[in-house]
């Protein structure tokens, strides 16, 4: 049973060395400008089942020097997915934009609406289901402080931080569910085909609704036998044939 | 003899000009077809003097003239000419096809003949001609006729019509009108000018004809199905031979004015075929080549590019368009310039047509152009083919980097220095190093642990309350707490002493271990000024009440005691519940 476990140990030690290397490897071939071999070795590590960020970022970059327009804005995609804020990849991914045909209108949100989409979307769900959990800590710690303390004064403050820190744990609880909700909505997905024709119903005898060209983003809102309802930022919607289109996301 | 010399040699000369003229004997038909009601004329027409003419047996036909024998001799220019005509006119007697046998006649002894000739008797014609009548002759001698190079094409595919006036040698056209110019309804024409006019000579329904080529014009059907081609008509003065000669023999011709019309001319025009249609089909049929070209490929923002898409070829150019090019969103372009340079010539269309478009970048960046499709319909092969742009890709050095990103005015500012910093707007590199994951990772979030996590320190409250309540109870509880307090010091310092309770002189011995240790701890004395006295006085000192001193007192006397006399196990049981009783109440009064 030790032995096994030792085993375990050392096997993830060596695939997680081996990611490095691999890593490293594909840099180096990037370097080099073998762009080719260097989204090979890259690739080599998703196998492995672990990625990163910076890895997607890597790959993309890969992409973007090959003019892979649709690969290279899904990789980007996939790593604002793991970190939404690094100014490298929003840098780059706005370069990758650049190369897509489709023009799309975003429709602002306004008010409070956007506020608290904003406030939601700062965080994952699990970075705030962490804080809920720290300021409910602090609450119970602060709440048995004040429980068990004699002076006025301190038993005053302590009373109003424990008051705060169970809001601010409640607050961060109801970020926490609504980007649960958020993500569960969120499926995005990038145009690969070079056009892609979108119907108004999910078969080939209806009529075309528009025309799609490679790496447009879109929503994926249903599912039907091998075509993707789907919906664009400006609110257009239609049916994709599935092989078209590649979603961000794996859940 | 002399005379015989010259005689001889008179008749050789004689002689070889009769072997040099050739000799040729003809049977001429006014007309090759004629209604059953209608006459016709045969000349029999010789170059040289002959005996002995005999006619063929006309079997089929009635001689209702002639024959009639003509002869006419001509000098010009010192070169005579000779003919001598015999000319039958006959009627025939039923339809059909009959064979004029040979006529023969003997010239200079030789027996010439004339080949048989083919006659064909239709039926009856409406009105039989009068053969001498201008306009009957002018009829049968000018017909205007269109020519079309295919009666069967595809759709978009070019035609040629060309239309031809034939005119028989023996008749002359003045001039022409034309009356009704043919408008090509459902075709794309261009006709093609005729730059004077050539006489040709051709051959007309098997004879012999001039003609002259009047207009060209190249068709491309714009529908399928059955088309029509209007006819072309002319209003054309003749000049015909009349019947009367002037002084020299030669025919008197006569004016006459004529409408001749070309007939109507129906052509079927296939579609294209359905099967294999590419997409992007737009109708273009013919032979073509397509490019995409651009200007240049590197360039800074806010300058122009320019984007040529050119169909080069055979086909029908001027009737489809070139395809649309679909840029980044992210340029700004400009309505495409269209040019066509295209010659028309008989076999169809040539040339190039080309939309320019001029694309102006407004930001830096790296810009693919995606490939253009162009498809048409190989009349060769009979085939759709589809010609695919090579990739173009537009690469903008210099420039803001995106919308979001006003252009900064900092340049302006410290404008002697060379500042060392990143313009930020560059592609950024590589990231070397990362922090991997297992891609199947769990969320945290709604998972068993979080829960907990959540309820656990909530529980703790209660527990917290619960044992502060608790703790509240016990010290209001005053007897309670005291006889703890016993047993707690009894515990600490008579535990020896408690084990051997029963043995004697261990259980004394510990018991005055016990009483000392407590007092030196309490007290902080040293084991050698360890005296009853002593003892008294610094318990005094402390507000110790006599009772307790007594008490304590009377325990280390029993300790003493028991070295000599026998206890009992009840004694030893009261002295050890004396001995805590004594040290909590001491404890309690030392503490004060």
């Amino acid at each position: 049973m030790k032995s096994l476990v030792y085993i375990l140990l050392f096997m993830s030690a060596i695939v997680f060395g081996q990611s490095n290397t691999l890593f490293e490897q594909g840099n180096r071939l990037y370097n080099e400008g073998k762009y080719q071999d260097a989204i090979n070795s890259y690739k080599m590590i998703l196998e492995h089942g672990e990625h990163s960020a910076e890895l997607y970022y890597n790959l993309a970059n890969a992409h973007y020097k090959l003019n892979h327009i649709g690969p290279s804005i899904y990789y980007y995609e996939k790593a604002l997915q793991l970190n939404p804020h690094d100014p490298e990849i929003l840098n780059n991914a706005s370069f990758a934009r650049k190369m897509t045909v489709d023009a799309i209108e975003v429709i602002p949100e306004v008010g409070l609406t956007r506020i608290i989409k904003n406030i939601t979307n700062s965080y994952s769900f699990d970075t705030w289901a962490i804080m809920t959990v720290t300021f409910v800590f602090v609450f119970v710690i602060l709440f048995l402080c004040y429980y068990f303390s004699y002076g006025s004064n301190s038993k005053r403050i302590l009373f109003v931080s424990s008051l705060v820190s169970i809001v601010l744990a409640l607050m961060t609880l109801g970020f926490a569910f609504k980007k649960f909700d958020l993500d569960k909505i969120d499926q995005p997905a990038i145009v690969f085909a070079k056009e892609s024709r979108i119907m108004t119903e999910p078969n080939l005898r209806s009529e075309e609704a528009f025309r799609l060209h490679e790496g447009t983003k879109v929503q994926i809102l249903e599912t039907l036998e091998g075509w993707k309802k789907i919906k664009l930022s400006n609110g257009e919607m239609g049916w994709i044939t599935e092989d078209d289109i590649r979603r961000v996301r794996n859940f | 003899m002399n005379i015989t010399k010259h005689i001889t040699l008179l008749l050789l000369v004689f002689a070889t000009s009769l072997a040099t003229a050739q000799v040729s004997f003809e049977a001429k038909l006014s007309k090759k077809t004629l209604g059953v009601n209608e006459r016709l004329r045969i000349d029999f027409v010789m170059n040289k003097d002959g005996d002995n003419f005999n006619a063929p047996s006309f079997d089929n036909f009635t001689v209702v003239g002639g024959p009639n024998q003509s002869i006419s001799t001509s000098w010009v220019n010192g070169k005579r000419s000779f003919k001598k005509t015999y000319s039958f006119f006959l009627k025939p007697k039923k339809r059909g096809t009959f064979t004029i046998e040979q006529g023969t006649i003997e010239i200079a002894g030789q027996t010439y003949k004339t080949s048989p000739v083919k006659v064909k008797v239709t039926a009856a014609v409406d009105k039989p001609k009068d053969p001498n009548d201008p306009s009957f002759i002018a009829d049968q001698s000018i017909h205007l006729v269109a020519e079309v190079s295919n009666t069967n094409p595809y759709l978009n595919e070019a035609i040629t019509v060309v239309y031809k006036l034939y005119v028989s040698p023996n008749t002359g056209v003045d001039n022409w009108r034309e009356i009704d110019i043919p408008r090509y309804n459902d075709f794309w024409s261009q006709s093609i000018d005729v730059k004077g006019l050539q006489v040709q000579n051709g051959t007309y329904k098997g004879e012999e004809y001039r003609y002259v080529v009047l207009r060209k014009t190249v068709l491309y059907p714009q529908k399928t199905g059955k088309l029509n081609i209007e006819p072309l008509t002319l209003d054309i003065s003749v000049q015909v031979p009349g019947s009367q000669r002037d002084i020299f023999g030669r025919r008197v011709m006569r004016s006459a004015s004529k409408t001749v019309a070309a007939g109507n001319r129906t052509i079927t025009v296939k579609p294209l075929p359905e099967e294999n249609k590419p997409v992007g089909f737009t109708g273009a049929v013919g032979d073509f080549d397509f490019t995409m070209t651009s200007n240049k490929n590197q360039l800074k923002a806010s300058e122009a590019l320019q984007i040529k898409l050119e169909v080069t070829g055979k086909g029908n150019l001027k009737l489809f368009n070139v395809p649309e090019l679909t840029l980044p969103s992210a340029l700004e372009v400009y309505e495409p310039e269209h040019k066509e340079s295209v010659r028309t010539t008989l076999s169809g269309m040539q040339g190039s047509i080309s939309d320019t478009y001029t694309v102006v970048p407004n930001y830096q960046g790296k810009y693919p152009i995606p490939e253009v499709r162009f498809s048409y319909f190989d009349l060769k092969s009979k085939r759709y083919k589809t010609i695919t742009s090579k990739d173009l890709v537009v690469n903008v050095t210099e420039g803001p980097n995106s919308a979001s990103v006003p252009i900064s005015a900092e340049g302006s500012t410290n404008a002697t220095k060379q500042q060392v910093r990143s313009n930020g707007n560059q592609f950024a590199s590589f990231k070397t190093t990362s922090n991997f994951d297992s891609i199947a990772s769990e969320n945290f979030f709604k998972s068993a642990l979080f829960w907990w996590l959540l309820a656990l320190p909530f529980l703790t409250i209660p527990i917290a309350i619960f044992i502060r309540k608790h703790s509240d109870q016990r010290a209001a509880d005053v007897v309670g707490n005291r006889r703890r307090q016993t047993q707690k010091l009894a515990r600490k310092y008579l535990s020896e002493a408690k084990k051997v309770i029963g043995n004697k002189d261990t259980f004394y011995n510990a018991l005055e271990r016990a009483l000392h240790n407590y007092l030196k701890s309490k007290l902080k004395i040293e084991t050698s000024d360890f005296n009853k006295d002593k003892i008294q006085e610094l318990l005094r000192k402390k507000s110790v009440d006599d009772n307790t001193i007594t008490a304590f007192n009377a325990l280390l006397k029993s300790c003493e005691l028991a070295r000599y006399t026998p206890f009992s196990n009840v004694e030893m049981q009261q002295d050890y519940d004396k001995a805590g009783h004594v040290i909590s109440t001491l404890d309690k009064q030392i503490k004060r």
